[in-house]
């Protein structure tokens, strides 16, 4: 590469001493060029040329949004008799208020969900997915909304926030979770580590309030619904192994993928998604 | 018009031919795959284990790589499970009446000889030259007509001709007390009764040593007409009613605790482990108690986001507090947990959260700690 670094002035010089000597050779070669941009450019994704988001046209016109919704994960997506109640339904319907539509939840088994986003059925997914690398060729992936991850519990007054602090203290995790995984990795990376382990996520949350712990590394559902009884306790705010939560949309509605994620970001500035997560998870 | 001098045409033909002979290489790369990985048999294994009531109920029927059945099989025989339970559809082998082709079967069948692992076979399914043509009738994959029995019962025979000595029994039809495994009609037990006496003089004729397992029975508190199943307790006094007692040598039972602890006692309202007791006690009452029972489907999930899951930490220890239990039961021989592991997770949540290992054989600690306890080493999971 530094060799024809080195090389470019050399280069540009012979092409300027070519064009002289060629002028209409150079002219057609620019004008190929400048043709070759300007048909890339007007095959783009929403240029006249290009693929237009029939979806977000539809979305528009008709004031409607589908989203897909597994109701069998109480307190994301539950189905009572009245209608389809959670954080997911209450987040489908904030997005589609923030878009100027309505929203009409469609229910399915998770198994249906990418066949109902595939075959148009639905515009969206709303069902505590996670990014799946496998389908990003068509699946457009939102930022999260909801991080599901293991989370670091302990005292108020000796705050955890790093598994890092942990080194000769011992924390507790529930059994063959995915924190007790985590443990057991940290466990090579420090010095000492003891871990306690629990039949559940309570079990080991209550070690930290009696002390038999220094904190306990849970999921972030069980730690959010067992604080608000526990004021002695504190969850991090950081997780420290992440599990998002994040909208699916086809890759190919563009439109609708750009106002959805302007809708998410807004709907998290200004608190709402806040308000709704503590809505369902205080316990 | 722009005429070139000779050395530009020249040197322009040049670079055309470069640029041809550098996509040409691109694009031959571009079709290259990797080959195959080579499957070598090797040396023939035992199972270690302190506790031959393990089993696993695998899932090899759709798995199309060698590699993948055989690293199935490893990691079952070193998880020390002895049995495992493995599907053979009908209609895989027999794809046109009266011609076999046994190659899967046979690739699963010495795959798991050489890992020293007894199989059960299930039998099912039905091929389409046994089933209505479309046109007729809309029918799904397990819809069998009456006048087709015989065609089961004869590719059963066909079966255990090839297979007979090398298995450990075969498993007449899945759980026929559901609409849905029987052809989408309502259950019925005299026709099932049937199909397992033409199935039962076939697999005996070419193999008298042949184990002949009946039922296979869905655990189900439907009543007896519903549009859905039948309640598997009634299904088998039903079966026995029409005469069901002597076509089979053992009984299948699937029997999932869901959220109760495996202690929970039997009831006939409730799904759960113990339900299984309630089949024993009906083999009793017809006097069929010397016979055992074999539980080919069972186990929790850790599904985290089903209501009838339970938390990782219970799903280990009350899977292992049922092989306790199961051990116990003298008229029980094995306990086959559903599942050990699936082609593809993806299409299917609920089965993989039941299996043992993730489909890229990533090991669970659900199967850490049944090998742990198949080996008679220390539970690595223990609370």
């Amino acid at each position: 590469m530094s060799h024809w670094i080195a090389r470019a002035p050399s280069l540009l010089r012979d092409c300027r001493r070519r064009a002289r000597r060629h002028p209409r050779l150079a002219l057609a070669a620019l004008l190929v060029i400048a043709a070759a941009l300007a048909a890339w450019r007007l095959t783009q994704p929403g240029a006249p040329f290009g693929p237009q988001d029939s979806t977000w046209r539809r979305v528009q016109i008709n004031g409607d949004l589908y989203v897909g919704l597994d109701p069998s994960y109480p307190p994301f997506a539950e189905w009572t008799p009245e209608q389809i109640v959670g954080i997911e339904a209450d987040l489908a319907r904030e997005i589609g208020r923030r878009l100027g539509v309505e929203t009409h939840i469609l229910i399915m088994g998770y198994d249906s969900l990418y066949d109902a986003l595939y075959t148009g059925n639905v515009d969206m997914l709303i069902a505590g997915l996670h990014p799946d690398s496998t389908l990003t060729h068509w699946v457009y992936y939102s930022q999260p909304y909801f991080d599901a991850g293991q989370v670091l519990v302990s005292p108020r007054e000796e705050p955890v926030s790093d598994m890092r602090a942990l080194d000769g203290k011992s924390v507790a995790v529930e059994v063959a979770s995915s924190g007790d995984a985590a443990a057991r990795r940290w466990a090579r990376r420090l010095r000492a580590l003891t871990i306690e382990r629990h039949l559940l996520p309570q079990d080991a949350m209550r070690a930290v309030e009696e002390g038999q712990a220094a904190a306990a590394l849970v999921d972030t559902v069980s730690a959010r619904l067992y604080l608000p009884a526990h004021p002695r306790l504190v969850m991090a705010a950081e997780t420290t192994v992440a599990e998002p939560y994040v909208i699916a949309m086809r890759r190919g509605d563009f439109r609708l993928t750009a106002h959805v994620e302007r809708a998410l970001k807004a709907i998290k500035a200004d608190g709402a998604l806040d308000e709704i997560i503590a809505h369902w998870l205080s316990g | 018009m722009m005429r070139l001098t000779r050395p530009v045409q020249r040197k322009a033909l040049a670079h055309l031919l470069r640029v041809s002979g550098l996509l040409f290489v691109v694009g031959a790369l571009a079709t290259l795959r990797p080959a195959p990985p080579r499957v070598v048999m090797g040396p023939p294994h035992t199972v270690q284990t302190v506790n031959p009531t393990v089993c696993v109920h695998t899932r090899l029927t759709d798995e199309v790589e060698e590699w993948k059945i055989q690293r199935t099989l490893q990691m079952v025989r070193e998880m020390g499970a002895a049995t495992i339970v493995e599907f053979f559809p009908w209609p895989y082998a027999e794809r046109e009446r009266g011609s076999y082709d046994w190659a899967h079967a046979d690739r699963i069948i010495q795959h798991a000889e050489n890992q020293g692992l007894t199989v059960i076979a299930r039998l099912g399914l039905v091929p389409a030259w046994a089933r209505p043509p479309v046109h007729e009738k809309v029918t799904t994959l397990t819809y069998l007509p009456a006048d087709h029995f015989d065609d089961f019962a004869r590719y059963v025979g066909a079966f255990v001709a090839r297979y007979g000595d090398r298995i450990g029994g075969v498993i007449i039809w899945n759980e026929p007390n559901l609409s849905y495994e029987w052809g989408d009609r309502s259950p019925d037990p005299a026709a099932y009764t049937e199909l397992l006496r033409l199935s039962y003089q076939a697999a005996h004729a070419v193999n008298p040593n042949i184990v002949v397992l009946g039922g296979a029975l869905a655990p189900t508190n439907e009543p007896e007409g519903s549009g859905s199943g039948m309640n598997e307790v009634r299904f088998l006094e039903r079966m026995y009613e029409a005469g069901a007692a002597p076509y089979f040598d053992a009984l299948a039972a699937h029997t999932y605790g869901f959220t109760h602890a495996p202690a929970d006692p039997p009831d006939p309202q409730t799904i759960n482990f113990r339900r299984v007791e309630l089949l024993r006690a009906v083999m009793v009452r017809y006097g069929d108690g010397a016979k055992p029972i074999t539980i080919t489907e069972s186990g929790w999930s850790d599904d985290p986001r089903w209501t009838r899951a339970v938390r990782p930490g219970q799903r280990i220890a009350y899977t292992l507090a049922a092989l306790d239990m199961a051990t116990a039961w003298p008229w029980a021989d094995h306990l086959c947990l559903w599942q050990f592991r699936q082609p593809s997770d993806f299409h299917n949540r609920r089965d993989a959260y039941y299996a043992l290992v993730s489909s890229d054989f990533f090991a669970k600690p659900i199967y850490e700690a049944v090998q742990a306890y198949a080996r008679g080493w220390e539970n690595p999971y223990a609370p």
